[in-house]
Order: C-alpha cells, then structure tokens, then sequence
C-alpha cells in the first residue's frame, strides 16, 4: 500500500495521472492497492516509476494481459524487417544501419522514426527509453530482436 | 473544406492551423515549417499531391507538437471539441495523436452538434482512441493494416500492442475474418480500407474489393505509406469521390507510386509522394 502511494506522487511529479483504486478481483496478487493509469502510456510510467517504486506489474483492465511478444523477421535481398505487433524496423544486412521504421500509431513514432533512422543498431538508443507509449515498447521489442539478428550474423 | 488534424514530434510547438502550402520538401502551416515526409506531414503531402493535381483548394491543418507526452494531443482534442462547429469541415481526418479515450468520445459528442456532419476519417493513434472509445461506427473511414485489424476485431483490447495472440496468428490468412469480426462488435468503421500485401476494402462486414498489383512488398517497409493513403482518401473524398472509389483509388496509387519510384526497404516516404501525381494519371484520375 506504501508503494502505491508514493508512486501516486512519484507520478504526480513527473505530470502523469494515477488514481489510487482497488485491483480488480482478476488481478490481485497479495495487493490491496493499485495505481489506475492511461494504459497507452506504460513505457513512460514504467520509466518514470523505475528506481523509485516497487510495482508487481503492470496489466490492462480487459483482454489479454500480456503484451503481445510474436515476432517476425522478413528477409528482403539487402535489408531485414522485423516485426513486432504493430511495428516494424528495417536495417542494412551490410552495415547494420537502421534505414527505416514503420507502423504503430503514437505521437511519439514520427519522433522515434527521426531519432532512430540513421543510426546503428548497436549504438542507438532503445527505443523504451526514448519513447513514451505502447507503441514504442513495441518497437523496442522489434529493435531487440533486429539486433540479435545483426549481432548473430542470421542475415539470409 | 479539408480539415487534417495531428501532431508533429516537436517538444515546444504550441496549435497552429491554416492552409498548407509546399516549398521544397517541407511545409508550411502558418509559419512554421516541417519535413513532408513524417507521420502527420506524410499525410497531408500526400492530400495536397491529389488536391494540387485536381485542382481542388489544399487541406487546412491543425497541429500541434507532440513526442508522445499527450499534451499536443490534448492541445487539438480540446480546441476540436470546442471549435469543430465553427469550422465546419466538410472532411475531417484525424491522425496522429495519444489515444486518449474519453476526450475522442467527448469530441464525438460535439460533432452531434454541428450543422452538417463531416466525412470522418482517422488513421494511426486516432483510430485507436476511435476503436477504444466504441465510438468506432460514427466514423466514415478507418486505414488500418492488418495488426491493426486484428485490435479492431478484438473486442477487449485498447491497443495494438495488447491485442489477443489467437486474432493476431490469423491475421497472415484471415483478414476477411477479421474484418467481419470488427463489424460484428463495433469496431469498425462505415468503410474499412486494410493495407497490406492485399488491400481489402470492406463495408457492412463484408469485402466489397481486393486489391493485389502492382505487388510492391517493399512498400511495408516504409515509415509513411499508411499516412500516404489516408491523405490521398481525405483528398478525393473532398474532391466529391464517392467513399468506396476513394479508398479503392488511393491504395491503387499507392502501390503504382511505390512501383514507378523503385521503392526499396530503405526508400523515404517523400520519394513515393512524388509520385503520386504520375500514379493519378496512369490510373486514368487525372
């Protein structure tokens, strides 16, 4: 209950909202306090509350409770797009540069397309802390699987 | 009139509206100028191609900056809510934003008020909201690709990135079922138009048309290419196209434009913009 207040503040500080409500029924894990957030900001919340405030998690009140994690790589000649939910990033089999980024529906996507697109994979900035929402973390997701992909030489 | 509204990733740019206007790459909206070929920008160059090749009065925009914090968001929710009845657009395409449920479903209650209700469009995280907010119906025209039609068919979830493993597997093969399930709990639009390696147009649950050449598999890799259609439907519905044609027309152009301009993975959106033009012509549009 300590924790769910002080992240009530933690978050009040950084500008986000959080209502302090009871977990629903479906979700209680030993709890008896939760923080009631706008879902589509969970990379910054989690973010924000890192460090600072111990949290079991973080779930939607409806539909799937996790994260959608399916992955797909395309292969084109001289370039690989991976895919994760609904974002994709593109990179260079020969230098590993990250050439294009596409998908997703988030203020923070054309950000993220002019932070990311020429840079390479191993120095960029992961997107989960460069971004804001769900559509970030799905990109993150899609940005670690790209690297494995470079760093482990499956180019074909 | 045409009214586009969405944020651009800038931390300080408070609302600015007007007519747009090309110079070089960027535009400009009142006096401020941005690259034509992200997010946002993508969609009303792609608008402005087709209302320039038309001959038809450019898009007027609402924007705002945002890098996914909301406040640009926020910025044009409220504005909208208060200004829409004023405005009176005869197409309002909504675009890049926070999806933030009840000021879409507030902003729908103010389009009940107004003296003639737009053509409704909306692509990217206004789709989202629309969906989220079960306001999805009220809407005319939604674009999304196929992960996206799998969150429209998914009756529970509020995001893409929390939609059903089961509906997101079907979406390689099964779009048509996904199309029906929308429509069946509310999730979709009057008129769907879903982008991807086949382009399904659907209406009242059902597909009207299928789309397939050229096959450009390229094109999905480019950041910009949904926003490109979206325009271009904004555009032709303005220019008095029936809905259904529009749609059929700019995912047609679309595939042409990333036909005649070599698109590959590593291809910038603006380059397919300049070919849109050409695309309309081929097509017999122009």
């Amino acid at each position: 209950m300590e924790e769910a207040l002080k992240g009530e503040r933690v978050l009040k500080k950084a500008g986000y909202e959080g209502k302090l409500v009871a977990p629903p029924p479906s979700l209680r894990k030993g709890c008896d306090l939760a923080l009631e957030i706008e879902l589509v900001e969970q990379t910054v919340i989690a973010r924000t509350l890192q460090g600072q405030v111990s949290y079991i998690g973080i779930y939607p009140l409806e539909g799937s409770a996790e994260l959608l994690q399916i992955v797909k790589v395309v292969h084109f000649p001289e370039h690989v797009m991976v895919k994760a939910g609904n974002m994709k990033i593109v990179f260079a089999k020969t230098n590993g540069m990250i050439v294009n980024i596409s998908g997703g529906g988030c203020p923070d996507v054309p950000y993220l397309y002019t932070r990311l697109v020429g840079s390479h994979l191993e120095t960029a900035l992961r997107p989960r802390d460069l971004g804001f929402t769900l559509c970030a973390l799905m990109l993150d997701r899609a940005w670690e699987e790209a690297l494995s992909i470079w760093k482990g030489g499956k180019l074909s | 009139m045409i009214l586009i509204a969405g944020t651009v990733p800038a931390e300080n740019l408070d609302l600015i509206q007007g007519k747009v206007e090309k110079i070089g790459n960027s535009l400009k909206v009142q006096d401020y100028t941005f690259p034509c070929g992200q997010g946002t920008g993508a969609m009303i160059s792609s608008c402005l191609e087709v209302t320039k090749a038309l001959g038809f009065e450019p898009p007027y925009a609402l924007l705002a900056g945002d890098i996914g914090r909301g406040q640009g968001t926020r910025r044009i929710y409220q504005y909208l809510i208060e200004q829409v009845t004023n405005l009176k657009p005869r197409i309002l395409a909504l675009h890049y934003c926070l999806p933030i449920v009840r000021l879409m479903q507030k902003l729908c209650e103010a389009l009940k008020e107004c003296s003639y209700r737009p053509l409704l469009i909306a692509d990217a995280g206004a789709m989202y909201a629309a969906k989220a907010a079960g306001v999805a119906p009220q809407f005319d025209i939604f674009t999304p690709d196929p992960s996206e039609m799998a969150f429209l068919a998914d009756p529970e979830a509020v995001h893409p990135a929390y939609v059903s493993r089961y509906l997101f597997e079907a979406l390689a093969h099964q779009v048509p079922e996904l199309i029906k399930r929308a429509y069946a709990h509310g999730g979709a639009a009057k008129i769907l138009l879903v982008k991807g390696a086949i382009d399904y147009i659907a209406t009242e649950g059902r597909v009207v048309a299928r789309i397939e050449e050229p096959c450009v598999p390229e094109l999905e890799c480019i950041g910009g290419t949904g926003d490109t259609i979206t325009g271009m439907v904004a555009a032709l519905t303005g220019a008095g196209y029936d809905p259904l044609k529009a749609v059929i027309v700019s995912a047609q152009v679309n595939r042409l434009a990333g036909r005649l301009s070599c698109a590959t993975p590593a291809t910038r959106v603006d380059k397919l913009i300049e070919y849109i033009p050409v695309a309309l012509r081929e097509l017999g549009n122009i």
